[in-house]
C-alpha cells in the first residue's frame, strides 16, 4: 500500500543516491582544507539517504498497525492512490509556464504575458468568452506598463520590435 | 531612547512612507485571498525589491507582513474561509458575528486589535532586538557555525507532523545552498557547466518557487471554493463600553504573541488559537465564545498581529528566521547583501532603524488601508479564481524575469515551484528547507574556517564558550521537542498544529 511517507522516502533515497554520486565527483586539488569541497556534501547526501530509509520504515511500521481492512475484506486503498489526476493537472499548467518561456523571446514579452493569462484562466476553468480575452488584453496591458513603462525592465520586444515595443 | 529618536527622522523620509503604505495595502490585499498566505504575498513582491533602496525594500516587506496578517481576517469574517493561517481562529466568532448582521463591528474590532497588537509588537521588537544583538557582538567563525546549528534546530519545531520530513526538508535546502562556489576554495560545485549557477542559487528564486509557484500548482491540481461575499458591511469600530471589554483579550493576545513571536517556529497561528482559549477561559462571558463574541475576534487578531513584530526579534538579533514569512524577509535583506544577525546594527543601522520607523507607519497605515481597501478586497475575494491565479502565474513569471532578464532563473523557479508542490502532496513542511538554503553558507564556511584555524581539532567548537552555549542550546531545543514527539506518542493522543 503507498502512502505519502513510503513515496517520500522512496523519493527521498533517489534524491540523496544521485546527489552522492555527483558529490564524489567533485575535484579535489593540493589547495584544499582537510574537508574539501566534497566534505560536507557526502555528509549531506548520506544523510539524506538514511533519512529517506527511515521514513520507509516509519511508514512499514505504521501500514502494518494501521493496516484497515473493509467489511468486505476488501484492503482500504493508499492514502497515495488517485494522485496521479492531480499531477498531471498541475503539469498542465507548468506546461502552460514553459510555453510561455519558449515564445518570450520571438513573440515578445506584451503579447506571450497576454497568451499566458488567457490560456491560463482557460485551462483553470474559465470559459472562451469575450470576457476571457479582454482580461487576458487588459491584464497584459497593465502588467506591460507596470514592468516596462513604470519600473524600466527591459523584457523582449520579439515580433513587436518593429512598432517600438 | 537614542534608537527611537533615530527611527523617528525616517518618518520624514518618504520612500519609507511609500514603502510601508504600499506595503501594507498590497499586504491587506494577499491576506484577504484565501489561499494566499502572508509569505506568498511577500514572496510576490521578492522580485520587485531588487533595484529598491535596501530600507525602503525591507520596509516594503515587513509591512506586508503586518497587513496580510488583518488581511487574512476579512474572508475569515465575510465569508468563513481564513484568508490566512492565523486568521482561523477568527472564524470561529467572526463569521457569527456575520450571520448576526455585525459584519462591519467585527471587521472593525479586528482592524482595531491588529492595530494594538501592532503597536504593542513594534515597541517589543524595539525593546528586545538590539540588547540581544549586542550580546552575539563577540562572535568567532566557531559561533557563527553554532548560530547556524541554533538556527537550523529550530527545524525541530517546525517539521509538523514528522520530525523526519523535517530534516529531509532541512537538508534539500543546504544541498541547493551548496550549488556555486565553494566558500572556502571557490571551486565550482554541481554548477554542470551552467555559468548562471556560478554564484549560486539565489534565496529568491527558491523561495518564490516553494511559496508562490506551488500553490497555484496547487490550486490547478483541485478545484477551489466558489464563495462569495453576499453583504456589503462598512467597518465599525468598536464604542468606549466595548473598547474597555476587550483590554483583557488584547492584553492576553499581545503576551502570548510576544512569547510566541520571539520563541521561532511558533508563529501566528499558534499563538491566535492560544490566545483565543485563554481569552475564553479568563473572559467574564466565556459562554458566548463561539457564538460572536467580540473578545474571541480580539484576542486571536490581537495576537497574530504582535506576532508580526516580535517574530522579528530572532531574525534582526540572530539572524533566524522562526516564520515563512521572516524567511522571505531574510531574503529581502540577502537580495541587498544584507546579513541580519550580530552584526546587522553595527552595519546595517541605517535599516533596523527604517525598519522600525516604516512598522510604525505600516500600523497606522493599516487602520487607514484597512477602511479605504475593504471594497476592493471583498472586490478581490469575489473574482473567479482561475483569472486571479492567472494574472499570479503572469506576476510571477515577469517579476522573477525581470531580475535579470534571464529565462534560465524563471526555470529555476518552476523546478522550485514542482519541488514545493511534491513537498505539499507528500506533507513535507517548507521551512526548514528555506532554513537550510539560507543558513547553509554560514555553516559550511565557518565550519571549515574553524577547523583551518584549529588545525582540524574539532574541540575548538567546545573550548569558544559563545560557541558552546549556542551548541547546548540548539541540542536542548532538538532534544526537547524530540522528548515532546514521544511523549506525546507513547503517553498523549498526538496533537499538532503545523504552519504552512
Amino acid at each position: 500500500m503507498f502512502t505519502r511517507d513510503f513515496v517520500g522516502g522512496v523519493a527521498t533515497i533517489a534524491i540523496g543516491a544521485v546527489y552522492l554520486y555527483f558529490s564524489y565527483q567533485l575535484r579535489t586539488s593540493a589547495l584544499d582544507d582537510s574537508m574539501g569541497p566534497g566534505g560536507l556534501p557526502r555528509i549531506y547526501g548520506w544523510l539524506l539517504v538514511a533519512l529517506g530509509s527511515i521514513l520507509i520504515m516509519q511508514a512499514a511500521l505504521a501500514s502494518r498497525t494501521t493496516a484497515v481492512v473493509t467489511a468486505s475484506g476488501e484492503e482500504a486503498k493508499g492514502e497515495w492512490e488517485g494522485q496521479g489526476r492531480k499531477v498531471v493537472y498541475a503539469f498542465g499548467l507548468l506546461a502552460i509556464g514553459i510555453a510561455y518561456l519558449f515564445i518570450l523571446e520571438t513573440f515578445g514579452y506584451l503579447i506571450s504575458i497576454a497568451l499566458l493569462i488567457t490560456t491560463t484562466a482557460l485551462y483553470l476553468g474559465a470559459g472562451f468568452s469575450g470576457r476571457l480575452i479582454a482580461i487576458g488584453i487588459g491584464g497584459a496591458v497593465f502588467l506591460y506598463a507596470m514592468f516596462v513603462a513604470i519600473l524600466g525592465v527591459r523584457m523582449p520586444a520579439g515580433i513587436l520590435a518593429v512598432l517600438g515595443l | 531612547m537614542e534608537t527611537i529618536l533615530h527611527a523617528a527622522s525616517f518618518l520624514l523620509d518618504w520612500h519609507i512612507l511609500l514603502a510601508a503604505l504600499a506595503g501594507v495595502t498590497w499586504g491587506i490585499m494577499g491576506g484577504a485571498l484565501p489561499g494566499i498566505s502572508p509569505s506568498i504575498t511577500m514572496a510576490l513582491l521578492l522580485p520587485f525589491t531588487y533595484t529598491m533602496d535596501p530600507t525602503a525594500a525591507i520596509v516594503l516587506l515587513a509591512s506586508t507582513y503586518v497587513g496580510a496578517e488583518y488581511g487574512g481576517s476579512v474572508p475569515a469574517i465575510l465569508i468563513r474561509t481564513p484568508g490566512t493561517n492565523a486568521a482561523a481562529a477568527t472564524v470561529i466568532d467572526g463569521y457569527e458575528m456575520n450571520k448576526q448582521g455585525k459584519a462591519g463591528l467585527a471587521l472593525g474590532i479586528s482592524l482595531y486589535s491588529g492595530f494594538i497588537g501592532s503597536m504593542f509588537g513594534l515597541i517589543m521588537l524595539i525593546a528586545l532586538s538590539g540588547p540581544l544583538a549586542l550580546v552575539a557582538l563577540n562572535f568567532t567563525p566557531m559561533a557563527y557555525f553554532a548560530l547556524g546549528i541554533l538556527g537550523l534546530s529550530v527545524i525541530a519545531t517546525l517539521s509538523g507532523e514528522n520530525l523526519v520530513k523535517g530534516f529531509i526538508a532541512a537538508i534539500l535546502g543546504l544541498m541547493i545552498a551548496t550549488v556555486g562556489s565553494d566558500p572556502v576554495t571557490g571551486g565550482t560545485r554541481f554548477t554542470f557547466g551552467s555559468s548562471e549557477l556560478l554564484g549560486g542559487i539565489e534565496p529568491v528564486m527558491i523561495m518564490v518557487g516553494l511559496f508562490a509557484m506551488s500553490e497555484l500548482l496547487m490550486q490547478a491540481s483541485k478545484r477551489g471554493s466558489d464563495e462569495r461575499v453576499r453583504s456589503r458591511p462598512r467597518i465599525q469600530f468598536p464604542d468606549f463600553k466595548l473598547a474597555k471589554r476587550l483590554i483583557p483579550s488584547q492584553m492576553i493576545g499581545n503576551g502570548i504573541g510576544t512569547f510566541e513571536g520571539v520563541m521561532p517556529g511558533a508563529g501566528g497561528t499558534i499563538a491566535s488559537f492560544m490566545s483565543y482559549n485563554e481569552a475564553r477561559r479568563w473572559s467574564r462571558h466565556p459562554e458566548e465564545f463561539g457564538k460572536g463574541s467580540p473578545e474571541g475576534i480580539a484576542a486571536p487578531e490581537t495576537a497574530n498581529n504582535t506576532v508580526a513584530g516580535t517574530a522579528l526579534v530572532p531574525l534582526l538579533s540572530f539572524g533566524i528566521p522562526g516564520s515563512n514569512s521572516t524567511a522571505i524577509l531574510l531574503g529581502g535583506f540577502l537580495i541587498h547583501g544584507i546579513v541580519p544577525g550580530p552584526m546587522l546594527f553595527q552595519r546595517s543601522g541605517e535599516v533596523v532603524h527604517g525598519l522600525y520607523a516604516g512598522l510604525f507607519t505600516a500600523t497606522i497605515g493599516m487602520v487607514i488601508m484597512g477602511i479605504l481597501m475593504l471594497p476592493v478586497c471583498i472586490w478581490l475575494v469575489n473574482r473567479p479564481r482561475p483569472y486571479l491565479n492567472a494574472f499570479i502565474l503572469a506576476l510571477i513569471l515577469s517579476g522573477i524575469y525581470s531580475i535579470h532578464n534571464e529565462t534560465f532563473d524563471v526555470g529555476l523557479m518552476m523546478a522550485a515551484g514542482v519541488l514545493g508542490f511534491f513537498m505539499r502532496m507528500l506533507r513535507f513542511p517548507f521551512l526548514p528547507t528555506v532554513l537550510g538554503l539560507v543558513l547553509g553558507y554560514l555553516v559550511e564556511s565557518n565550519f571549515r574556517r574553524s577547523l583551518v584555524l584549529s588545525g582540524d581539532d574539532y574541540m575548538i567548537f567546545v573550548d569558544d564558550r559563545i560557541s558552546l552555549s549556542l551548541l547546548v542550546l540548539a541540542f536542548l531545543f532538538i532534544g526537547g521537542s524530540i522528548a515532546k514527539r514521544l511523549y506525546d506518542t507513547f503517553v498523549r493522543k498526538p496533537e499538532t498544529i503545523t504552519e504552512s
